[in-house]
């Protein structure tokens, strides 16, 4: 495997890392003010079939794109209903949100099974940046979202670190009780963060169409892109800045046939390719648990448990 | 302004009110839902009711389609009880239906009848409980999250079904299927029963069977009895002795031998051979939404899975009607409505809603 391969292979883990970042991200902001958000999946999907539908409509990249946030939004605005106001079990109200999600995007996607989307976001390559060796090939020719979303990562670490909104925020995620004596709407906050996360998701499926996948094809859009995201907000620590390693390290599996045919290994299965996402993200799991076996691997103190006042 | 107060006491008329008050508005969502899209929901509404329990082929129809979810949906049910998250019974299901496809291809016509069917379905049960293994092992050493790990496997699953079909020449392959590769149709020997000219097999029977003995597992045993301790206090069952992890492992493999045992009833009962893209259609998911209706009660999954197995049928079936095309994915729409509602109302059966009147603001104190 000579440097050209390598170079290539780190230049497309980073492009098709990045709507597991914007994902994880979306995830984890809803998990820091203490709602559990295992339905990723659905806000993907959802998403990504309003922004291709959006696209063959109006053939406008920034229509699509609001498009996606917004039905990623509303998606969300019913997980928060389900897990806040009415205290549902917030694993259960994730699955409902991706089994329901699912269900409109294939609802929806019939129309255009198979077709191509009709406006693609096209490379961009940064003036002076992009000549640099290397790092320029990896990080610079790429896509506007690709920069955008480092852009998002870093105001989302510098909200939480030094913004009066952000610590209101993360006093939620660890004790809502203590929040609400201190005079914080502790509803208000978890909708807020939950809706705005289910908007970046959004966003995250509708730039997977709009510039990851070839086609639409029905529910193998995301192909569980969704559910490594949820992981990734795991082993991200529920911090902004490692979710973007961790995306760009599963985003090189996921590209790991493109890797070895390039590299001249052309004689492993398919579908043994196709699996190794999913093994290195139960891997990474396992190991990262073993190593970090007292402190809940730094999860909001308050994640997944309804607040009532009442009880408090 | 609105507060909750907790219920003591739960009467029996909720239990049944509020699931069925779910699938109501659900269906009353999904009829506006589909209006919107232009098409008329009476007509489809009672095409869908005619197609599965208003004739004897529906209602046939609908029991082979309830059969599978009503072994996931016990799955899901003995554990999610008990807040372990299993939500890979869909892989499980797959492995399942492997195992059993390779043992009564193993068998071949060496055994036939009640002792050749014991043994793939025994092959299912082991096949979908070792899919378990590693995630309950991380989860109960380690405390990784089974939701996810299980959730991962299904694809992993999927994709080794389909390398076994699809992707190699295995001898669960038909080697006469060459444009149109296909699993090898397993000796008839070891098919389950199938009833009178009806395609419902058996099954459904064993479905049932399990049901109440699942339901007596959890009611009158040792191991019922603990689980109910760790998964609603697991501090005061740690001060009692119990052993939780023993109790967590033992729910997750029966979980995923019982999601086994559902891959192992459709091979052996309704496709008669490997078909990896009739097993995994998503029977995991529907168990999960068959269990929360249930409210996590064994023998409730029953009605849930022949109401819920109507509903699938029911969309598949709206495809093929003329002049109509709806795409049949409205049926999952609609299942997924069902489960939002539900855990909308599930909140009234353990609290009370009360209106009660904002005290006026008391003057702050030091302040003459």
């Amino acid at each position: 495997m000579n440097a050209m391969v390598l170079t290539m292979a780190a230049a497309a883990a980073v492009a098709s890392g990045t709507p597991l970042v914007l994902a994880a991200l979306g995830g984890l902001l809803g998990e820091r003010s203490g709602v559990v958000n295992i339905g990723i999946e659905g806000m993907m999907l959802i998403g990504a079939v309003a922004a291709f539908l959006t696209a063959q409509a109006t053939e406008s990249i920034p229509l699509a794109l609001l498009a996606g946030l917004l039905a990623g939004a509303a998606l969300a605005l019913v997980h928060s209903f389900l897990s806040v106001t009415m205290r549902a079990n917030q694993i259960v109200a994730g699955l409902a949100i991706v089994i329901f999600g699912s269900g409109i995007a294939t609802f929806f996607g019939k129309s255009v099974e198979g077709q191509a989307i009709a406006v693609r976001i096209s490379p961009y390559k940064v003036p002076v940046l992009a000549d640099i060796p290397v790092v320029g090939r990896i990080l610079f020719q790429q896509d506007a979202m690709v920069y955008a979303s480092w852009i998002l990562v870093v105001l989302v670490a510098l909200y939480f670190r030094y913004t009066r909104a952000g610590l209101a925020m993360r006093s939620v995620g660890e004790s809502p009780a203590t929040a609400d004596v201190m005079g914080i709407r502790v509803a208000a906050v978890q909708y807020c963060h939950t809706v705005a996360g289910g908007a970046l998701i959004g966003l995250a499926g509708a730039y997977l169409v709009l510039a990851r996948v070839p086609n639409w094809s029905q529910a193998g859009t995301t192909s569980g892109l969704g559910w490594i995201a949820v992981a990734l907000v795991v082993f991200s620590s529920w911090q902004p800045l490692r979710v973007v390693a961790g995306a760009y390290l599963f985003g090189l599996a996921l590209r790991a046939n493109f890797t070895l045919q390039a590299a001249g290994i052309g004689s492993v299965p398919a579908e043994v390719l196709s699996m190794l996402p999913y093994l290195l993200t139960i891997a990474v799991l396992i190991l990262l648990s073993f190593f970090d076996r007292q402190n809940r691997l730094g999860a909001p103190a308050a994640l997944g448990k309804p607040y009532f006042r009442n009880e408090r | 302004m609105l507060t909750l107060d907790r219920r003591l006491h739960t009467g029996p008329f909720l239990y049944v009110a509020v699931p069925l008050c779910s699938v109501v508005l659900a269906l009353l969502v999904g009829a506006v839902f589909l209006a919107v899209n232009g098409f008329d929901p009476l007509v489809i509404y009672r095409e869908m009711l005619t197609a599965s329990f208003a004739t004897r082929y529906g209602i046939e129809d609908t029991i082979v389609s309830a059969t599978p979810i009503l072994l996931t949906g016990l799955a899901a049910a003995i554990t999610f009880r008990f807040k372990l998250y299993n939500i890979g019974a869909e892989g499980q299901l797959v492995v399942g239906g492997i195992c059993a496809a390779a043992a009564a291809l193993f068998i071949g016509d060496t055994l036939s009848g009640p002792p050749a069917v014991l043994l793939v379905l025994i092959a299912g049960m082991l096949g979908g409980a070792a899919w378990m293994v590693v995630p309950a092992l991380a989860r109960i050493r380690l405390g990784t999250s089974e939701i996810i790990t299980t959730l991962l496997l299904n694809y992993v699953a999927v994709l080794f079904a389909r390398l076994l079909i699809f992707g190699s020449n295995t001898p669960l392959r038909d080697p006469t299927s060459t444009n149109f590769p296909q699993g090898t149709r397993i000796p008839s020997g070891t098919f389950l029963m199938e009833f009178g000219t009806s395609r419902i097999h058996l099954g459904f029977v064993i479905g049932c069977a399990v049901a109440v003995l699942v339901f007596f597992l959890l009611r009158d045993t040792r191991l019922g009895f603990r689980a109910r301790v760790v998964g609603d206090s697991p501090g005061a069952a740690r001060y009692a002795g119990i052993n939780a992890p023993a109790t967590a492992l033992a729910l997750l493999l029966i979980s995923g031998a019982l999601a086994g045992l559902a891959g192992a009833s459709e091979v052996a009962g309704r496709a008669h051979r490997l078909d990896p893209n009739g097993l995994a259609v998503g029977f995991g998911y529907t168990g999960i939404i068959v269990a929360a209706l249930a409210l996590y009660n064994p023998l409730a999954v029953v009605p849930v899975a022949i109401l819920l197995g109507g509903l699938a049928n029911a969309g598949e079936t709206l495809q093929s009607v003329s002049g109509l095309s709806v795409p049949s994915s409205i049926s999952v729409v609609l299942q997924g409505a069902i489960l939002i509602f539900l855990l909308a109302a599930e909140i009234f059966l353990h609290y009370r809603v009360r209106r009660v009147h904002r005290l006026p603001a008391r003057p702050a104190e030091g302040s003459p």
